[in-house]
């Protein structure tokens, strides 16, 4: 005998955001880094404050730290993203 | 009753569980096929509308109906007299400071436990006494898987995906036990966080794995509870250093040593708030020197105030052990203590 059973999961596709169009070079660019504030972001998001400036270029690289390290970053600093060329949104663990 | 949800053909019982193992809808255990008399039953039981809302996911604005959770408790041999847990426990999942997102997704790898307080636990045949955190009855069992498949079906939470524990715990496949209120003088859990005892309730925490300890060498409060506290101590430096909810399973045994001379719950949490904490330079002890630093001395607490350690009555009648159960990380997400199927604050229908 046939079975009907019922769907279990969601039924709904997460909406997948648009890659930001591709900047041709990072010359003179501002870049974002939205840091989880972990005691590994220091070091790892120096050196890459660093390298985007020696080897890249980049005329400006603004850190913001999130409030909560487990939690979607705060309206704030998303707020701010607008006014960046780039943003680099990582974990420093 | 009309259901929203999709409906899938199986030949058979052998069917469905590859139809559901193949989309990756399961645990790895079989499930108990969802058919819509199944899922009716558990909606009529709690008395709500396949459409009711129990809440919106925050991060992906999902939106969480009860239909979903009731053909994930089905699958997971859930009675529809269960249910009215498994919507009481997934509502106080969603309330912001439990931060369920953060908790699930973490590389920490906790799994969600939930306590289960007043008539419900006779109700369900709750066993709150032998192998209390080892699947000791049906109810208990079922309840907690439940919320592993809710978790896995609804909000996508599966190993890899948005799950991202690095070991996880067994305590991920069920976590769910009752509280020994029959065999103890002591506030329950529900009581502590102003429910009255008449009300049923569910507490959820996200938790690690239980951390066993012993002592059946004293019967003095305090050294028995210096266990407790050195096990907490001992997760502090081995896991996490930052203060958040602990619970600690406490058995009869014990307990009678501590209720005999008068000890109620508010004097075990304050004897353990006040002794599980350590210095910042142990770690250098446990192969964590490089993160020391500058504040060796820094004295850290388990709890930032003793009401956030969970003291449980609960475990078998002989022995003296019992379990302490660390938080996931500290303070960033809270326990969540909710009644079931009643709200005790909601202001009269206007009229």
């Amino acid at each position: 005998m046939t079975l009907q059973v019922l769907d279990p999961s969601s039924e709904m596709a997460t909406e997948l955001g648009n890659p930001a169009p591709r900047l041709a070079s990072l010359q003179g660019k501002t870049v974002g880094f939205i840091s989880n504030g972990k005691e590994g972001t220091v070091g790892y998001f120096s050196h890459l404050d660093k390298m985007l400036r020696d080897e890249f270029g980049v005329a400006d690289v603004i850190v913001r730290v999130k409030s909560n390290y487990s939690a979607p970053a705060d309206p704030a600093i998303v707020a701010e993203i607008s006014r960046w060329d780039a943003v680099i949104s990582g974990l420093g663990d | 009753m009309q259901l929203a949800s999709k409906v899938h053909q199986a030949a058979d019982f052998n069917a469905v569980q590859e139809l559901y193992h193949s989309n990756g809808w399961t645990d790895g255990l079989p499930i108990v096929p969802p058919t819509a008399e199944a899922v009716e039953a558990c909606l009529e039981w709690a008395m709500m509308p396949a459409e009711q809302l129990i809440g919106v996911e925050p991060v992906r604005e999902r939106p969480i109906t009860v239909e979903k959770l009731a053909i994930n408790a089905v699958m997971a041999g859930c009675l529809p007299m269960h249910f009215p847990v498994v919507i009481a426990a997934v509502t106080a999942m969603m309330q912001p400071e439990f931060l369920l997102h953060g908790a699930t997704a973490s590389t920490g790898g906790c799994a969600v436990m939930l306590v289960l307080n007043g008539p419900i636990r006779q109700e369900l045949s709750a066993c709150p006494t032998f192998n209390v955190l080892g699947a000791s009855d049906r109810a208990t069992t079922a309840i907690g898987r439940a919320l592993r498949l809710i978790l896995i079906n609804v909000f996508d939470v599966r190993p890899g995906g948005i799950d991202r524990s690095t070991i996880g715990h067994p305590g991920k496949i069920s976590y769910c036990l009752a509280e020994d209120e029959d065999d103890s003088n002591w506030l329950s859990l529900a009581e502590q966080n102003d429910i009255p005892k008449e009300a049923s309730a569910v507490t959820v925490m996200a938790a690690g794995a239980p951390r066993q300890i012993m002592n059946e060498w004293t019967t003095e409060p305090r050294e028995i509870l210096e266990t407790f506290a050195a096990e907490i101590r001992a997760n502090m430096r081995h896991y996490s250093i930052w203060p958040g909810n602990y619970a600690i399973i406490v058995p009869q045994q014990l307990r009678r040593h501590l209720q005999k001379v008068g000890w109620s719950k508010a004097d075990v949490q304050e004897f353990i708030f006040e002794r599980a904490r350590i210095h910042r330079r142990e770690w250098a002890e446990v192969g964590k020197g490089s993160v020391v630093r500058d504040r060796g001395d820094t004295v850290y607490p388990a709890m930032a105030s003793p009401d956030q350690l969970l003291v449980i009555a609960a475990g078998g009648p002989a022995g003296g052990f019992g379990a302490v159960i660390p938080p996931w990380l500290g303070h960033k997400s809270h326990a969540v203590t909710m009644a079931i199927g009643i709200c005790l604050d909601c202001e009269p229908p206007r009229t």
